[in-house]
């Protein structure tokens, strides 16, 4: 990579991940570990507790409305007894990573707004996971993550990605394609290089490589939920920049999920709800 | 629950504001009915039934200023979607189209034609 060759490769992206900053070693035991259920329950609730920030932004969304729950829990332990141990994972994961990245160096982007899109997307991939009765746990995590790969790019090349916003709005076209005609490469692969060196489970990989191409032979279902869950976040206008756009919508991904339109008009009600109470408690202190 | 309801968080509803649907506690019980008037004391009494979120009635407006409303959130969608054709008689988009139309329902309370 020198500095006046623009595009990158996916080795030069790996060879800067090391830069990013470090989650707390227990957030990444539980991303490599979301396929697992034999983890020593009790270990975890410890080592989580360690880490105040983290246990208190937990504490709240567990104690959100989402959860419905009839007691106010007020450890990790207790949270685990209530939600459960996948629910608990899940909502630790959340708390750890929106707040994990800075992205100063690239005053172009505005990091407010991509939290609020994986946000968005994130609720609202949990409401469509209930409606197909997949694992809603596995859908809000793969829809707060999927477009990570952008954050690895800004935080690690902030003026190539400049060049790829000027670009963007030069051209008014999709921000996947802007990447890919700057810089070679996109934030797909960037999430994927990310997962490899973070060790994400496969469940979320999949996720992460499909959302954009939910048809793509070997794509999992996973991906289907996240494709159509970003695309109703763009539409519903959930994180507002002015020069937003609504990717196209796979055919394959919209028929896999088999909803009618009460089912996507009760999914919008729904996905605008939670959205306003997650944001509350993941995106306060951003 | 109707189409002029909003979801404000506690510090945001005032005295005044009409609740759009019965309140109910953690364990489902009734706190107040539809329709109640909110007054001082009931909101000082919400945080201590673990409450940060009420569903009111919004704000009546004049015909005008809903015209205004809608035809600001139209432009808004049409801009969402200024990628995608909504004339486009090519068959490979209509899950796009759907999901407009769906929107768009929701956003203006009626169907676009395809």
């Amino acid at each position: 990579m020198s500095e006046h060759d623009q595009t990158l490769t996916y080795d030069d992206v790996v060879a800067n991940l090391d830069d990013l900053p470090s989650l707390p070693a227990v957030v990444m035991e539980l991303l490599t570990s979301i396929d697992q259920d034999n983890i020593d329950i009790s270990v975890l609730a410890r080592k989580v507790s360690h880490d105040q920030a983290l246990t208190a932004k937990t504490l709240r969304l567990a104690n959100s409305s989402l959860y419905g729950l009839q007691v106010r829990v007020t450890t990790i332990q207790q949270a685990i007894t209530y939600l459960g141990f996948q629910t608990t994972r899940n909502l630790i994961t959340a708390a750890a990573v929106t707040g994990g990245f800075t992205t100063s160096q690239c005053p172009a982007f505005d990091h407010q707004a991509f939290w609020r899109h994986s946000v968005a997307s994130a609720a609202c991939a949990k409401v469509l996971a209930r409606q197909v009765r997949f694992n809603q746990d596995y859908a809000f995590t793969a829809g707060l993550l999927h477009d990570i790969g952008r954050l690895v790019l800004v935080s690690c090349f902030p003026q190539h990605y400049a060049r790829v916003l000027e670009y963007r709005s030069e051209h008014d076209c999709y921000l996947l394609d802007a990447e890919r005609a700057v810089l070679g490469i996109d934030h797909v692969a960037a999430g994927l290089a990310l997962a490899e060196h973070w060790n994400f489970s496969d469940t979320m990989r999949l996720a992460i490589a499909g959302h954009h191409d939910p048809a793509a032979p070997g794509a999992s279902f996973l991906a289907a939920i996240v494709h159509v869950a970003d695309a109703v976040a763009h539409a519903l206008d959930l994180s507002g920049p002015e020069d937003d756009l609504v990717p196209p919508v796979s055919t394959v991904a919209w028929s896999a999920l088999g909803l009618d339109q009460d089912a996507f008009l009760q999914l919008f009600r729904e996905t605008e709800l939670q959205y306003e109470e997650i944001s509350m408690v993941l995106l306060a202190t951003n | 629950m109707t189409a002029s309801y909003q979801h404000l968080a506690l510090a945001q509803v005032q005295v005044g504001m009409i609740l759009s649907d019965e309140l109910l506690d953690v364990q489902g019980q009734i706190l107040l009915p539809q329709g109640t008037v909110l007054t001082a004391a009931m909101l000082a009494l919400m945080p201590r039934h673990g409450i940060s979120m009420l569903a009111v009635l919004a704000p009546a407006e004049s015909p005008e200023q809903q015209a205004a409303a809608r035809l600001h959130r139209k432009q808004r969608l049409d801009h969402l979607f200024r990628r995608h054709d909504a004339d486009s008689i090519a068959d490979a988009d209509w899950a796009s189209t759907l999901l407009r139309n769906y929107v768009a329902h929701f956003r203006l309370g009626d169907t676009e034609a395809p």
